[in-house]
């Protein structure tokens, strides 16, 4: 990983608002991480495709589904992601500056975001199943299902590699000059905010 | 040559990158929340549909310059990501338009 290192070696840090800017045309985190990523987007394009192509196909379950949904559950799932990955990515400045006591904190809170998630979707499945909605309900509801328990699993393996990153941390292995591999995580992190941020305007609003 | 600027660039100008996240999170916030109003009261429009649209595409890129840190990043690995969230966009847009059509070009049987 290269950056360049306002408040390293050269520039001390002295305060907490030293920075740390990352260098121009790098490739966050290493190119491995980015295979995966883009294999990862490639798959749910797929599964959006799929959602496209039964949506104009079977219009009047894609107007009734979205009504039948907990749009409080996709809400709060959206909240807990979005800020998830903004506290991922104050971390990752944090580490920068030379602050990994304050960088494992704020990925304690995505953590707990992830757990948050994760709880409110399983109780939103409970919800749905008193509904009366299954995965076989109609094309809306399967699709919905896939869509998003896959997801889910997304969210629970990224979690564990975000605590990798913590126990990483607390091990002392990433500092304000090293942290290739806490930055490959952030942006596996931030992919999987990405994909929910298509997913709830899908799922959710649109009809 | 004189460098050009956005509005928003112009404004996060001197703010710290530290800083910068928080005026991103907000603004995440609140296009949620716009979504969630509209999910919960409008009808079926196109307007409903464009507003969406750009939300998707709003949110993709403020997610992918400032918290993916790609905006100085990889161009290549920029241009991959931001044009997810153009293409995206494009497509809900698409499917409000010409609904028919697409089922009639996507039909396995004529």
């Amino acid at each position: 990983m290269s950056t360049v290192p306002i408040g390293s070696s050269d520039f001390p840090l002295q305060n907490s608002e030293a920075l740390a800017v990352p260098a121009d045309n790098r490739v966050p985190g290493n190119g491995a991480i980015w295979v995966g990523i883009f294999a990862e987007m490639s798959e749910f394009a797929l599964m959006f495709l799929v959602y496209f192509l039964a949506k104009v196909h079977y219009p009047e379950f894609f107007d009734q589904g979205p009504l039948q949904l907990n749009t409080t559950a996709g809400v709060l799932n959206t909240l807990a992601l979005l800020t998830s990955s903004y506290f991922v990515a104050k971390a990752m400045q944090s580490v920068r500056m030379g602050y990994n006591q304050r960088a494992i904190r704020w990925l304690w809170g995505t953590v707990a975001a992830a757990v948050f998630y994760l709880l409110v979707k399983a109780w939103e499945y409970q919800w749905n199943s008193q509904q009366g909605i299954e995965v076989d309900t109609n094309l809306f509801f399967t699709v919905y299902y896939y869509m998003t328990f896959n997801h889910f699993l997304h969210v629970f393996w990224g979690g564990g590699a975000i605590l990798w990153a913590i126990w990483r941390l607390k091990s002392g292995y990433y500092t304000a000059d090293s942290h290739e591999g806490m930055e490959a995580i952030a942006s596996y992190w931030h992919m999987i905010d990405l994909v929910w941020i298509i997913i709830f305007p899908l799922l959710y609003v649109l009809r | 040559m004189k460098e050009h600027y956005s509005l928003p660039s112009r404004w996060l100008a001197g703010k710290s990158g530290y800083q910068v996240l928080d005026y991103v999170w907000w603004a995440l916030m609140a296009l949620t929340l716009a979504s969630a109003w509209l999910a919960e009261s409008a009808e079926p429009s196109l307007v409903v549909t464009l507003f969406v649209a750009v939300t998707i595409g709003l949110k993709g890129r403020l997610v992918v310059d400032r918290f993916m840190e790609l905006k100085n990043a990889h161009q290549g690995i920029r241009f991959a990501m931001n044009l997810y969230f153009y293409l995206l966009p494009l497509v809900v847009v698409l499917v409000y338009l010409f609904p028919e059509f697409l089922a009639d070009l996507t039909k396995l049987s004529r």
